[in-house]
């Protein structure tokens, strides 16, 4: 067995074996927090990052990742490891954890009460996650709401969150943001991954309960606005955001309609982060 | 994790057949060997009410089962929508997967369907495939050399698929290629076919299963899949376990329509893998093919066709045993007169892919 190293994120752990050493310290930028695990306990996902073999095309330095012994997606720049992993490891999670509702959403929580984020990509979810998180928040998640069907908790997957194009300035001007490298021109643009502080990472087996959900649409000049959506609207919203909605039948519907019943819901229109936040933080107040 | 490929392989088999007990971490192993072989929702299945399950396996054979019920759902759908298209004139024969779903097999339980397929007679293809095209199922978009291969030289149209749908329908109007050494007159699959009570539907005499699915397992050219063939073999055999004379019924359909060879390697692998009691009985009845292509098939068979080690790329045995079951299929499929500019113009468009940037899409 490959030596894997062994990513405790939360609601997942992902093991991953590469023989390049760039992806190793890549890894060590956005995972500052993980300790040595086992490489031979459980994970969910287990990849290897490996080099394409230069017979092929000697001109183009390649990284494939392989999964069960087959290579899913299309190889990277060898250089890009890590955006590969972080995104092909989110694929394979979303494939397999169907035991849970997969929301596409960021969460965040203040004393175990959590925001749910739900939105299309483009809408600025990971931005405004991420700066919620610098202005306090427990960050649980820039990418998957992973919903417990049983107890209706959201339970935690601490990944870096990949920040494109002009986010990753707005985010790294705050101070005290951490982020990793910038790999420019992948396919989603330029990309580079804040990472998520220490308390965040210690409370990942912890889960919070949803009580406040907000959809989320960043618009340049737009002047804030804030509109109630009701129960029935955000359950129907919430199932459209999800990876997995419609493959658990009931079990999805039950679980986004207590989510809904359990919550505010509202639809958020902004432009600038802090008064979004400030907004947020009033919602929750008044949130169940 | 000292566990090899195969013998967790072994574990997979007696887990889809009954709950297994394993520590964690070689239930994380065979959990893999079962995603590869698309076993996962039967292992599901077998072990839904097993006590002894860690909690994470536990967590995703619920992922697995989920992912099966919505399949079967899919399914379910497909069958009544094609059900419409179908008025009695002539029969519509479901073949595989959606038969065993609709007869109700116990192996059918966490058996995931890629899609569904249809056998027509071959005066009805046109008329069949033009009803589908009006209700609106829509074919693949194929290059008109894909296209005129799929007519002239196949068993069936280009897949079709509703738009939105989850399964693709595959419309045959027979079981083997028109061009293969091994076609026969499907007319005799239609008049043993039995109803499927409460459809419209028609499905293959079980003797006839048999041979279908021995017939695809060695006769295809995707490896990646056929251990799950084999366990379809098995547990079609397991069904006829109670009637009398089946033996002797498969042995002599299998002579009639000359498919004794896939059968012998298909009921011989069952047995081989996973100890399929009634093989034994039928192959007693077969002549056993020369010890040369046995030999090769003993060697090449379980390389090519069992799950690989899922921490390594493919070694290059396997690599090599793949590429000569492909040769094998290729050559049974057409004569080499055909088969080497087929061949010559696939690999032509390949390599046109790669210099214009596109990587292949894996398997392809």
């Amino acid at each position: 067995m490959p030596a894997y190293r062994v990513l405790d994120v939360g609601a997942a752990r992902i093991g991953v074996y590469s023989p390049i050493a760039r992806f190793h310290a890549d890894l060590d930028t956005v995972y500052p927090h993980q300790s040595r695990e086992d490489p031979a306990a459980f994970a969910d996902v287990r990849v290897s990052l490996l080099p394409d073999a230069p017979l092929l095309r000697p001109w183009k330095r390649q990284v494939s990742l392989w999964s069960e012994a087959t290579r899913p997606f299309d190889p990277y720049p060898r250089d890009s490891a890590l955006p590969l992993f972080e995104w092909g490891g989110n694929w394979l999670i979303a494939q397999r954890l169907n035991a849970y509702l997969l929301l596409h959403a960021g969460v965040a929580a203040r004393n175990d009460r959590a925001l749910i984020l739900p939105a299309a990509p483009g809408s600025g979810k990971s931005t405004l996650t991420c700066a919620l998180h610098l202005a306090g928040w427990r960050f649980l998640s820039d990418e998957f709401g992973v919903i417990d069907p049983e107890s209706g908790l959201v339970l935690p997957l601490i990944k870096p969150a990949a920040l494109k194009n002009r986010s990753i300035e707005v985010i790294g001007a705050h101070p005290g943001a951490v982020l990793g490298p910038v790999f420019p021109g992948t396919r989603k643009g330029d990309v580079a991954h804040f990472v998520p502080g220490r308390d965040s990472h210690d409370g990942r087996h912890r889960p919070a309960r949803p009580r406040l959900v907000v959809f989320p649409r960043y618009q340049a000049g737009a002047t804030l606005s804030c509109t109630p959506v009701p129960e029935a609207e955000a359950a129907m919203r919430l199932g459209l955001n999800s990876f997995n909605y419609r493959a658990l039948g009931t079990v999805g519907f039950q679980a986004v309609i207590r989510l809904a019943r359990e919550s505010h819901a509202w639809e958020l229109v902004y432009d600038s982060l802090d008064s979004a936040i400030e907004t947020i933080e009033n919602l929750l107040e008044r949130a169940p | 994790m000292s566990m090899s490929a195969r013998s967790a392989t072994r574990l997979l088999l007696q887990g889809i057949a009954g709950p297994l007990q394993l520590a964690e971490s070689d239930w994380e192993y065979v959990l893999r060997l079962a995603r590869m072989s698309g076993l996962h929702g039967r292992l599901a299945a077998a072990n839904k009410d097993n006590p002894a399950l860690p909690a994470p396996i536990r967590r995703h054979l619920l992922s697995a089962e989920r992912m099966c019920a919505f399949n079967q759902q899919m399914l379910k759908g497909e069958l009544s929508s094609l059900a419409e298209l179908c008025d009695g004139q002539f029969p519509v024969v479901l073949l595989k997967g959606s038969a065993y779903f609709l007869q109700g097999h116990a192996f059918t339980r966490g058996r995931f369907v890629s899609d569904v397929d249809l056998l027509v007679p071959r005066e009805h293809l046109r008329s069949m495939e033009q009803r589908l095209r009006s209700a609106g199922w829509k074919p693949a978009e194929l290059d008109p050399y894909d296209e005129r291969y799929y007519r002239d030289w196949s068993h069936e149209t280009p897949p079709m698929r509703f738009p939105g749908h989850f399964l693709e329908v595959d419309l045959h109007h027979a079981i083997t290629p028109v061009t293969t050494r091994l076609r026969f007159d499907p007319a005799p699959l239609f008049e043993t076919s039995q109803a499927l009570p409460g459809t419209p539907f028609r499905a293959l005499s079980l003797e006839d299963q048999v041979l279908h699915a021995c017939l695809h397992c060695f006769q295809d050219g995707d490896l990646s899949l056929r251990l799950r063939e084999v366990a379809d073999i098995d547990g079609l055999l397991q069904s006829a376990a109670g009637l009398h004379g089946f033996a002797e019924c498969l042995a002599d359909r299998a002579a009639r329509l000359g498919l004794q060879r896939p059968l012998w390697y298909g009921l011989h692998f069952a047995h081989a893998w996973m100890g399929t009691l009634q093989a034994q009985e039928v192959l007693a009845r077969l002549e056993a093919p020369p010890a040369v292509c046995r030999a090769a098939m003993e060697r090449l068979v379980p390389l090519a066709m069992l799950p690989s080690d899922p921490d390594f790329p493919p070694s290059a045995g396997v690599h090599l045993a793949r590429l000569a079951m492909l040769t094998r299929y290729h050559l049974q499929r057409m004569p080499l007169r055909m088969l080497l500019p087929h061949l010559a113009r696939k690999a032509g468009l390949r390599m046109r892919s790669r210099f214009a940037g596109h990587a292949p899409a894996q398997n392809a």
